[in-house]
This record gives C-alpha cells, structure tokens and sequence, in this order.
C-alpha cells in the first residue's frame, strides 16, 4: 500500500486523496461542455490515466516492487486508454 | 542502499486473481470503444440518458474507500487494531453507499422500461456496470471479514498480510470504476 512513510507536505496519503477527488470533479466538469471532441475526449483520458496511475503505485504500493508486476499493471491502464483513444479518434 | 525491489503487498494468488480481473475488464472496455466506432449517434444519444451526477459521486465514494482502506493498514502498523478496524469500516460505509447509489441507478432505469435489450450502449452499460457491482460487492464481503478480525485483534503490525491482500483486491475495484466513469458516463 501508500509507501511514502516519510512525511511529505504536499504529496502524501491525504493530498492524493484531493487530487483524486479533484479530477473526479474535473471530469464530472467537462462532463457538460457540450463538445464531443477529441480535445475534450484525450483531456479526459490523460485525467483517467493519471488517476489510475497514482492508484497502482500508491494505494496498491507497487511503487518498488519488481519491474514485471508494474509492466503487467501499467501496461494495462496503457492498453485500455490507448486502444480507448485510438478507436474514439477513428469513429 | 537497497537495491532488492520490495515483496508485493499482499498474496500473490489474489494479485492473479487481479491480473485475470483486469484482463476481463480490459476486454469490455476495448469492445465498448470498438464497437461504438460504427454507433456513434446511438451511443452519444444514450450516455446523455443516464446519471452523470451519480456516476461522480460513486466515483468520489470509491476514492474515498480506498483512500479509508490504506489508512486502516497505516493504522495497523503502528498496532492500532481498533483504529484500523475503524478505518475499514468508514470503508465499507462508502462501499454500501456506492451499491445503495448504483442500485437506484438500476431501479430507475428498469421502471423506464430500460434494460439489457434495449439498445447496444445498454447491453454495455448494464454489463460492463452490473459486473463492476458485483465486484464492490464481493470487495465489501472480503473488507467486512477483514474489519472483524481485526476488531477482535486478530491482527498487528506484524500481521498486515490479509489486510494488504483485501485492499489490493479493493483498489482493483476503484481502478477499473476510475476507467469505466469516463468511459461510460462521459466521453462522447
């Protein structure tokens, strides 16, 4: 789990939380532009990525850990955004 | 230094379970995106149907759950079994909110006569939402066992291990919400 057991002012288990809060509501924000395109689509992506990358390395804690398990899980949330991205653009 | 990289939280048969988990999920998602591409209009017309107010707020509730289950093990660390149980159950309090939330979702969309059959973004919708249901389900069965056996002592600073699994097994239940909420609720 969270591994930054050094205290940090500005990134710790608590200021993570609002970021993830915060782009929660970012998203729920451009919820209602109504445009449906592909700046607003790689805008909510990249915000999607970015949550799911702080989950794996600090609420999962595989920040450390061996070089395969964080290829299996970051090369996951890579896929999905990527081929997500790929097959909105061709639509 | 330390050059050896750190064991990974929890059991390694429920990180397999995760692997199998997300590869599935994975699929969904990339055979939702797919599929659009020639049902662009039917799929942009039926997102705007459904609840993006509580697609955020499940989103929050999911966040802040994981965000309670990782202070329930820091908690644990420092032997504090009362105050980790604590922490799990404010877990599992946003959890059950999460399932009262999605299950109104359900209720209002069966009573507009909306189900599986009705149109394509809906076969994803209700499979891609109700399969994610059933994981927070299971995720706040495993969480529930973990809170009481901790309550009771059962575990200490020594003793992380179940707790590390329930929550790695519990943050793959947020991640995968963290793709599908966009997805699903939002990008058009």
């Amino acid at each position: 789990m969270w591994s930054g057991d050094k205290v940090n002012r500005f990134y710790n288990i608590h200021t993570l939380w609002m970021m993830l809060v915060l782009l929660t509501l970012i998203t729920y924000g451009l919820s209602f532009i109504d445009a449906n395109g592909t700046a607003i689509m790689l805008v909510l992506i990249i915000v999607a990525f970015a949550k799911g990358v702080m989950i794996i390395r600090d609420y999962m804690g595989l920040k450390g850990v061996s070089l395969l398990w964080k290829v299996i899980m970051y090369g996951w949330l890579s896929v999905v955004c990527l081929a997500i991205v790929v097959a909105y653009l061709v639509s | 230094m330390n050059k050896h990289p750190k064991p990974i939280p929890g059991d390694l048969a429920m990180w397999i379970i995760i692997f199998a988990e997300l590869l599935v999920f994975g699929i969904f998602f990339i055979a939702y995106a797919i599929v659009r591409i020639n049902n662009v209009e039917l799929f942009n017309d039926s997102q705007l149907t459904i609840n993006r107010e509580t697609g955020a707020l499940n989103t929050i509730l999911l966040i802040t759950a994981s965000y309670f289950v990782v202070m329930a093990i820091h908690a644990l660390k420092k032997n504090l079994s009362k105050k980790s149980s604590h922490y799990l159950y404010a877990s599992i309090a946003c959890g059950s909110l999460f399932i009262l939330i999605k299950s109104i979702e359900f209720q209002d969309k069966f009573s507009a006569g909306i189900d599986i059959g009705t149109n394509t973004f809906y076969m994803f919708y209700f499979l891609l939402t109700l399969f994610h249901y059933f994981h927070v389900i299971l995720g706040l069965m495993i969480l529930f066992v973990v809170a009481i056996k901790t309550q009771k002592g059962h575990y200490n600073a020594e003793q992380t291990h179940a707790m590390e699994t329930a929550g790695s097994y519990w943050h793959m239940v947020d991640l995968v919400w963290i793709i599908m909420f966009p997805l699903i609720y939002v990008v058009r």
